[in-house]
């Protein structure tokens, strides 16, 4: 099957462009910052208050929401999707399945920012947080993600 | 390049169940708790220095990594 015309440079400039509070996470995440893993989608977690500005800037690349900003809010992520895959977290904070309460709002101002395309770039979590995050699920694939990322800091120390 | 037959649909839902599933707080801890092997720790530093060296920028990373995904979706049998 013949994909969609994605293009993911547009994609990512677009979403900076917007002022959209947006935090690349997950695999993608993790391939920015240098480590090669297979992935299908994106994650993104964004602040709860720019659902609308997030969606309305992805919507040129043929992404649609499965929700409403408001049923979005209340179930803390929403997916937006054609032939490609967003997972979008919305939470102000959620927690790990070890019990660590991690907020946006802590999260957003230790940011790191990676030039992913001519004139636009994405936020990515501080390697601590990127680590956070990948504990929310805690499935097995996400601890040994963990453990790539525990080397890429030793590598990067 | 030889196709090979692919595994039947009861195998991959056990698999997925395995990989998907949510560890319990004690399990996670644990899983942190072990620590990096040293051949663990170089094989993944080689990795790493490779594909940052090959794809020098984040844009060629994420790249790569849909080129690459592609490739392996289209070849699955």
């Amino acid at each position: 099957m013949q994909g969609s015309e994605f293009d993911e440079a547009e994609f990512f400039r677009a979403i900076a462009a917007s002022g959209a509070r947006a935090l690349l996470i997950g695999r993608r995440a993790l391939v920015a910052l240098g480590i090669p893993v297979l992935t299908a989608d994106y994650d993104f977690w964004i602040h709860i208050d720019d659902i609308a500005v997030f969606n309305a800037a992805v919507e040129p690349q043929g992404l649609f929401p499965t929700r409403t900003p408001d049923e979005a809010r209340g179930r803390g992520r929403y997916v937006l999707e054609n032939d490609e895959r967003v997972d979008v977290l919305v939470a102000r904070s959620v927690s790990t399945v070890d019990g660590v309460r991690v907020a946006f709002e802590d999260v957003w101002p230790r940011r790191r920012t990676l030039e992913v395309a001519a004139g636009g770039a994405v936020a990515v979590p501080a390697l601590d947080d990127l680590i956070l995050t990948k504990r929310f699920a805690g499935r097995p694939k996400d601890f040994e993600d963990i453990r790539l990322l525990e080397v890429l800091r030793k590598e990067d120390a | 390049m030889k196709r090979v037959a692919p595994p039947d649909p009861g195998a991959l839902a056990r698999v997925r169940a395995l990989t998907e599933r949510q560890l319990g707080p004690e399990e996670a801890r644990a899983a942190l708790a072990v620590p990096l092997g040293e051949a663990e720790e170089e094989e993944t530093r080689s990795l790493i220095r490779w594909f940052r060296r090959r794809y020098p920028t984040p844009a060629d990373r994420l790249a790569y990594v849909r080129r690459a995904y592609h490739r392996w979706t289209t070849a699955r049998p």
